[in-house]
């Protein structure tokens, strides 16, 4: 970078003063983004409940009761309650839209500002996805709450977060990319929107993998399923509330090779180009 | 740390500075109109600075003058690592504090407080810092109990008093401020002008942009003026501003 900002003053301390700056600023947009997602509500926490929670509703009586699609048995066999296997895997992509769709107004958030201060943008953008975990991790708890009173519970519950992680990061990466397409061509965010719905489809989540037809209309269409990257990170989810199991080795390789790579490489490109649009006018 | 570093000499060193911004007419603003636009885009460049090169000597007040769209307000933000030099380099050792436009860098639907907060972040300064500071903050600003009122809803005076208290009370190494002192009242104006000779007694680096050519022999010590985004000359304040005006008036 052609501008440096050194301190000479600085003590050394176990973060460089440019990373405990970028924690500072994560934190603070995280924050920013909670209150405004709680504090004009005084049941603000249960009301960001109450969007998935119908979602679940919906689903369950549109596929569940009206198609009666069953799901697989829990790990006690005692439920096979085709809405939780629905809630475990919407859990997972609640977390994945609600970030690839906020990337865009969080980078919108901050734009103005940007022309005005110097701050690495790609801080708003990590602290309203962490925003969202923290949200997500509501909708996980009374998941978990309800497999509890099942008595479908076991220490396999810790890959949950790990998968919700992993999906906040691949959603990271698409959201670094879309927040700067979208800065330019403002009819991104209409595009993301309709993109997602298909995807949202494209994933088992209100289906089970195995009922997927091998081809049909000419296509391969449970190898494109297969393929997707959310796949692999639903199925760790699944594992580690639904079905009680370790999670498959190559479903977790997979999950995390997707996330890393699409975060690093979103970031990048994030950061390449975040410059030029704080410079236009 | 206790080998005494040699204490750098230049507060901020610009070397072959040049910038080029991208303009483009009628850009597109969706992937409709880029598609249905393809091959037909009017893009053109314009050199905002041309091979400026100065020094800002540590502890000094450094005007810059010129005439509007002469690159001013550009440098300033170069300085304030908000943009890139398209060649060249620039160096600012130490926190830069900038006061670019009214409410530099607030977030409209965040309060006063959090907003300093923010700030404080952007700057390097840790929440414990800010808490210290807020106190002489909010006095400073004379915004009172409105500091918890979304930022959003302040007069403009108001706003500008807030960037200006926030800007100076972070003890900045580095002030960069652009014309806004002429913003509040009279009082206001004499306040920010105390502080900023406070502060450059403390040994902080004032970079001031402005077209009040009084104000500028008054309180600085070197002057830069800039002219279609070239750097004419360099010194002594009354020398460079007496230049200028002459320039000014001339009928070019």
């Amino acid at each position: 970078m052609a501008v440096n900002h050194t301190d000479p003053s600085a003590r050394p301390l176990r973060l460089s003063p440019a990373a405990r700056t970028s924690a500072r600023l994560v934190r603070s947009f995280a924050e920013r983004e909670t209150k405004a997602l709680y504090k004009r509500n005084v049941l603000g926490w249960l009301w960001s409940l109450l969007k998935p929670l119908t979602t679940v509703a919906v689903y369950s009586l549109v596929f569940g009761v009206i198609y009666r699609a069953t799901a697989p048995p829990t790990a006690n066999g005692q439920a096979e309650v085709f809405a939780l296997y629905l809630f475990s895997g919407l859990v997972v992509w609640n977390v994945f839209s609600t970030i690839v769709n906020g990337s865009m107004r969080w980078m919108d958030g901050v734009s103005e500002l940007r022309k005005k201060i110097y701050f690495p943008t790609e801080t708003a953008l990590i602290g309203g996805a962490a925003a969202t975990l923290l949200q997500s991790s509501l909708e996980a708890l009374v998941l978990v709450l309800i497999m509890t009173v099942l008595a479908n519970v076991s220490w396999t519950l810790v890959f949950l977060p790990v998968a919700m992680l992993l999906a906040a990061m691949f959603a990271l990466g698409l959201g670094f990319a879309a927040a700067i397409v979208n800065a330019r061509y403002r009819d991104i965010q209409h595009l993301t929107t309709i993109v997602l719905s298909v995807g949202f489809f494209m994933v088992p989540i209100v289906y089970t993998p195995d009922i997927v037809p091998d081809r049909a209309y000419g296509l391969p269409v449970a190898r494109i399923v297969e393929l997707n990257p959310l796949n692999s990170v639903i199925a760790v989810a699944r594992d580690a509330v639904y079905f009680l199991e370790t999670p498959d080795l190559a479903d977790l390789a997979t999950a995390a090779a997707w996330a890393i790579g699409t975060f690093a490489i979103g970031l990048a490109f994030f950061r390449r180009r975040s410059m030029a649009i704080s410079e236009e006018p | 740390m206790n080998e005494p570093a040699p204490a750098p000499v230049q507060a901020v060193e610009v070397s072959d500075v040049s910038k080029r911004f991208r303009l483009e007419l009628n850009r597109p603003t969706s992937v409709k109109e880029a598609v249905l636009s393809f091959g037909r885009r009017d893009v053109r460049h314009l050199w905002a600075l041309r091979d400026v090169s100065l020094a800002i000597e540590k502890g000094s007040f450094f005007g810059l003058v010129g005439h509007n769209g002469s690159g001013k307000s550009t440098l300033l933000r170069l300085m304030a690592g908000i943009h890139r030099p398209t060649s060249g380099r620039i160096t600012a050792r130490g926190r830069v504090s900038a006061l670019l436009e009214l409410g530099s860098g607030f977030h409209p639907e965040l309060t006063g407080r959090e907003n300093v907060f923010l700030n404080g972040a952007m700057l390097g300064l840790s929440r414990r810092q800010m808490a210290a500071a807020m106190d002489d903050i909010i006095e400073f600003s004379g915004v009172g109990d409105q500091i918890d009122a979304p930022v959003k809803i302040y007069s403009s005076g108001m706003y500008m008093r807030l960037g200006f208290s926030v800007a100076v009370n972070v003890e900045p190494e580095i002030l960069l401020v652009d014309e806004v002192i002429a913003v509040g009242d009279e009082e206001f104006q004499q306040r920010c002008l105390q502080h900023m000779e406070r502060l450059r007694s403390g040994g902080t680096t004032i970079v001031l942009v402005s077209h009040d050519t009084a104000l500028v022999r008054e309180l600085c010590d070197r002057v830069g003026w800039l002219d279609g985004g070239h750097l004419r000359s360099v010194g002594d304040p009354d020398e460079v501003v007496d230049t200028y005006l002459v320039h000014a008036t001339e009928p070019s």
